[in-house]
């Protein structure tokens, strides 16, 4: 029984590391190419598939993929093809995708199938399983290759992508797989942290690093660092408190955010940044 | 001589207008050659340069550049242009150097998937440094004074080695001293790497020396073209333009 404890709290702790590091290098992409709307509305379409995951008791993963690789066709060639303001796709996709979650959730069978909706609502600590792990090595792995290959144009994307654009880098594709990988990463993060949640650990790490730094490379190397500190201190309260995983994680990456504006060395005059 | 820009009855809208920004626009525009582009706000001179490197796509007509659709090699064809936009303000907390920013100009024309050097760098810095700012490459871009961050954009537009440059208002930030000198400097630029140079400006009094061509512009249209002598004191006919009264 300890031994199983344990195994489950290894695969636990190593889901946490690595969904913290994943979610927060793609928060900075999100945040910098202020594309945060699409990153709520791609998390809630995860979860909404989830649920439909549950609700049919097939692999909720694989649901969550879809339906999050479909609302960023939706958000990406989509919009831009039907000349959609992201403003309006993501202001209707949003509310359906929360309206969809809700219905599947209310249409699961209620025997046996608790946990699994509570894991998709606020994560849980007993729901990693030995074949998530491998998907977010293999996706830590994949999605740290193809940064390090496209650097510099993604780089200047989150600089300007009008100017990036005017210097002959060819923008378009770019912005889609960062808006596709996001998907991804909500998805292989869902039964962590929970669909109703997971964009705190999106958003909320690379919001306090670019609190410190005035160098977007140093930025993409401090998120990570706080947002596997944020679920490795999220997961040690959700165990000492009995209490879901995704609420402490959302709780200690929000707490590390408002310190870090209060002591952030850009609102002292003649602070020095890191 | 070679036609380098060549638009031929373009007209540009911007999404949701009815009304073109500009309209059944013709213009030729040969190697080396250096053109103003005046004209009052809301004359369609941002739309016109805009659309001369495909960031905006015409509703009607054909622009070529290098002999090429705009709006098929519109990538290949940017990498070989110098764009400097109007009014271009980084925020002050922007994580981004000075240096990032001239070394972000040279990236389509580094090519994907392929690294930056040490030459690119010395080759930013070198360009920093003809315009002043080389002590700046360092500093937050977003902290450094609206001249300041001009010049960064003309060092980033610079700094590529391009074939052609579209300045948009260039300088219209600058202090008096860099008002006189930096024009000189672009001029000198234009003349030993024989560059096509395009410099919109609504101020008349703006326009520098032994310019090819001014091109006028009102309501979206070319209203007139000038070249030959005393380029210059021929706008004095649109004594409605911004500062005419003050050319020489």
């Amino acid at each position: 029984m300890i031994w199983f404890e344990s195994l489950i709290l290894q695969r636990t702790l190593i889901g946490s590391i690595l969904a913290g590091l994943l979610m927060s290098i793609i928060g900075v992409f999100v945040v910098k190419m202020k594309i945060s709307a699409i990153g709520y509305c791609m998390s809630h379409g995860a979860f909404a598939g989830a649920a439909l995951g549950v609700a049919l008791a097939i692999n909720p993963l694989l649901t969550a993929f879809l339906f999050a690789s479909f609302t960023a066709f939706l958000i990406g060639p989509f919009a831009e093809k039907a000349k959609l303001h992201i403003d309006i796709i993501t202001g209707i996709l949003f509310p359906l995708n929360m309206a969809l979650a809700f219905i599947f959730i209310a249409l699961s069978p209620e025997i046996g199938l608790k946990a699994d909706v509570g894991s998709i609502l606020w994560g849980s600590v007993l729901a990693m399983t030995n074949s998530d792990i491998v998907y977010l090595v293999s996706l830590c792995s994949v999605t740290i290759a193809l940064i390090f290959l496209f650097w510099k144009e993604l780089f200047a994307i989150m600089f300007n992508r009008k100017m990036a654009e005017a210097d002959g880098i060819n923008t378009k594709p770019l912005v889609y797989f960062i808006v596709f990988l996001t998907g991804v990463v909500i998805t292989l993060s869902l039964k962590l942290v929970g669909g109703l949640l997971i964009f705190a650990l999106l958003f909320n790490p690379a919001s306090t690093a670019l609190q410190f730094s005035y160098s977007i490379r140093k930025t993409m190397v401090l998120a990570p660092v706080i947002g596997i500190a944020s679920c490795l201190s999220g997961l040690f309260f959700s165990l000492i408190f009995d209490l879901p995983i995704g609420s402490c994680i959302a709780l200690v990456s929000t707490l590390v955010f408002a310190f870090s504006v209060i002591v952030s060395p850009k609102r002292r005059k003649g602070g020095r940044e890191l | 001589m070679h036609e380098i820009i060549k638009l031929e009855n373009v007209s540009t809208t911007y999404e949701g207008e009815k009304r073109p920004a500009i309209k059944n626009i013709n213009l030729s525009i040969k190697k080396n050659e250096f053109v103003y582009i005046v004209g009052p706000n809301a004359a369609g001179k941002t739309t016109l340069l805009e659309t001369i490197n495909g960031l905006l796509t015409p509703i009607q007509g054909k622009v070529q550049v290098f002999g090429q659709d705009v709006r098929k090699d519109g990538a290949k064809i940017r990498s070989e242009i110098g764009y400097v936009p109007q009014d271009f303000m980084v925020d002050q907390n922007e994580p981004y150097t000075a240096l990032d920013v001239v070394l972000m100009g040279m990236y389509g024309k580094i090519g994907i998937l392929k690294r930056v050097e040490d030459k690119h760098k010395a080759k930013a810095l070198e360009v920093m440094e003809l315009l002043g700012i080389k002590e700046l490459a360092n500093r937050p871009v977003g902290k450094l004074s609206g001249g300041q961050q001009q010049k960064v954009m003309i060092a980033r537009a610079l700094a590529k080695e391009p074939k052609i440059l579209l300045l948009d208002e260039p300088f219209s930030n600058l202090d008096v001293e860099s008002k006189e000198k930096i024009p000189k400097l672009i001029y000198q630029l234009h003349e030993e790497r024989e560059l096509t140079t395009l410099v919109v400006t609504h101020d008349a009094n703006q326009i520098i020396q032994n310019v090819n061509r001014i091109v006028i512009m009102n309501e979206g249209k070319i209203i007139a073209e000038k070249t030959g002598k005393k380029l210059i004191s021929s706008l004095k006919e649109f004594w409605w333009l911004p500062h005419t009264e003050a050319v020489e």
